[in-house]
């Protein structure tokens, strides 16, 4: 049986009439990655700031390793640490001076080691006594990387730690999430509101939308909420002879060129669209199956709410 | 309340004191530069006036520093966290606000010993006054009370920054000079209007001023005045206490505690 880290029963944040989570309840496995995926104002960061004790919920319950949140608070906090592109540390101070600070709050035994322990595990060592207001963006992602990991928490709460990233670095960041989730078994809760990066390393996802859980599967089970696919077929014929078959075969399709079409058909049935053209006199060229993304759920089940 | 978690808050203070130039500014330049400007007033007024007035006043702006010290440091602490985006990563670990709270005032108190100390040295050696004058244990009942009044003072302001943000953070460094004139820090109380007066016998240090400046015109310290701001410290901390804590449990309701970030 899997043991879980977290759980969130029937969590409820109301600011006056707003409602901004609504009856939340999930899981956090140990070692896994759960994504939170949802539009700005889906409740995703007020989930994790109340998950942090930094927001009070309206009701609902927490727990941390089966201890009740509230009742635990310092027990729990000194198990698990937060990483977000909207926190920073103190620019005026060095960054080791900085890890520090956070390496007593943790009540470390021995500080020094531990903080050069990280820095040489990211690679910033050399940066240990600039001032974190003189780093460049990348330099500062990976500082922030090292004072979330400086308790050794066994669950690191990430809030869009990729935003106002560059790709570069932001692909960087999400290769150091990747090796930090083999390395030491943690257990991620990873907001985001990039569909890439989600189905990119979450073994879960979450869809939040208006404070609701609107969906939660695996990226992959969820891409399957929407059975159908698009086949783009290039083809040397001419049009005329495809667009005869299609018909007779009653197919839902759109000619991009004169030797491209783009058939909407059921994932299930695309071998055998495409073992049945290759019987006839049609010369494919090119074959390219566009299955459903993330986006695609994300879209598709907001536009269901809206109908 | 863990020893290691409110040396961390003590050691970030320090940090910050030395490489923050407002900071120096602030706590090292101007209180020594009034106690210079204050000091060449107390020679005016010694020479053409009263020699207790001229020493009265430089007394009282020596005095007024242990406030402002106290009450800026206690305040001023978590706006620095909050222009750096940094208040969210301390409250995230298992750092009590207790624990937060008691570092910011053990950290003012230090501060304000150091400073006093200076302000001291520079009035003795340049303005010929020594503090020492009204008696050690004196010095520390006076000491203790002015710091129990800038302590409530800081708090009530942390409490209303952590509710309402940066909106209101020129009340860290704004609010203090309102009670200056009220609190008779340089003269009498009898100076002020009848209604002022009145104000006036509300606040503690307007009691520590006055008891003061009756030992520099040679009467005994006044107990009777000295407990008196004492009583009152206690039940202006005790109603700073329910007002922070009423205001902590707001800006956690609300969200701003955790939007508080510059």
């Amino acid at each position: 049986m899997v043991e879980t880290v977290l759980e969130v029963h029937n969590l409820v944040k109301d600011y006056g009439s707003f409602r901004a989570v609504d009856n939340l309840s999930f899981s956090l496995p140990k070692g896994k990655i759960v994504g939170f995926l949802g539009p700005n104002g889906a409740g995703k960061t007020t989930t994790i700031q109340i998950l942090l004790g930094i927001t009070s919920a309206t009701s609902g319950k927490i727990s941390y390793f089966g201890k009740d949140f509230i009742k635990n608070r310092s027990d729990c906090l000194q198990r698990i640490n937060f990483s977000s592109a909207f926190n920073d540390l103190l620019g005026r101070i060095t960054v080791y001076e900085n890890l520090v600070v956070f390496a007593h709050l943790y009540g470390l035994k021995n500080p020094k080691k531990k903080i050069y322990e990280l820095l040489d595990h990211f690679e910033i060592t050399s940066i240990a006594h600039i001032k974190y207001l003189d780093l460049s963006t990348g330099q500062k992602t990976r500082v922030n990387f090292a004072k979330a990991l400086i308790n050794d928490p066994e669950i690191l709460l990430m809030d869009e730690p990729t935003a106002s990233l560059d790709p570069d670095i932001a692909d960087k960041t999400l290769s150091m999430i990747e090796d930090l989730k083999k390395s030491r078994e943690l257990s991620i809760l990873y907001t985001s509101h990039n569909m890439d990066e989600i189905t990119r390393i979450c073994d879960e996802v979450i869809i939040l939308d208006h404070g609701r859980i609107v969906a939660q599967d695996t990226p992959l089970g969820l891409t399957k909420m929407i059975p159908t696919a698009q086949v783009r077929l290039t083809f040397d014929n001419t049009k005329k002879v495809v667009e005869e078959y299609l018909d007779k075969h009653e197919f839902t399709y759109e000619f991009e060129s004169a030797h491209s079409v783009l058939i909407d058909t059921e994932e299930k049935l695309i071998p055998k669209l495409i073992f049945g053209i290759s019987k006839t006199d049609i010369w494919i060229t090119d074959i390219d199956v566009i299955k459903s993304s993330l986006e695609d759920v994300f879209l598709h089940i907001a536009r269901r709410k809206k109908t | 309340m863990k020893y290691l978690r409110i040396k961390a808050i003590l050691l970030q203070e320090s940090f910050l004191s030395f490489r923050s130039l407002e900071i120096i500014m602030d706590l090292v330049f101007f209180p020594i530069m009034s106690i210079i400007v204050f000091g060449f007033l107390s020679i005016y007024l010694s020479g053409f006036n009263n020699f207790s007035i001229g020493r009265g006043v430089l007394l009282g702006m020596l005095l007024w520093q242990v406030i402002w010290i106290v009450q800026y440091s206690v305040a001023l602490g978590s706006l620095w966290n909050i222009w750096s985006r940094n208040l969210s990563n301390l409250f995230v670990t298992p750092l009590t606000v207790r624990e937060y709270i008691f570092a910011q005032a053990f950290s003012g108190i230090l501060k304000m010993f150091i400073i006093f100390l200076g302000s001291s040295v520079v009035c003795f050696y340049f303005f010929n006054f020594n503090i020492l004058d009204i008696g050690i244990a004196n010095l520390a009942i006076v000491i203790l009370n002015l710091m129990l009044f800038g302590f409530a003072l800081g708090l009530v302001i942390l409490g209303l920054i952590f509710r309402f943000g940066t909106r209101i953070q020129a009340f860290a460094w704004g609010i203090l000079p309102f009670f200056q004139p009220i609190t008779a820090a340089f003269y009498p109380v009898s100076v002020l209007p009848p209604f002022l007066q009145n104000v006036a016998y509300t606040l503690p240090p307007t009691y520590v001023f006055e008891a003061t400046r009756g030992i520099l015109n040679g009467l005994p310290m006044d107990m009777h005045q000295m407990s008196t701001a004492l009583l009152l410290n206690i039940f202006y901390l005790t109603l700073a206490i329910i007002s922070f804590d009423y205001n902590f449990k707001k800006s956690k309701e609300s969200g701003q505690f955790a939007r508080n970030e510059g």
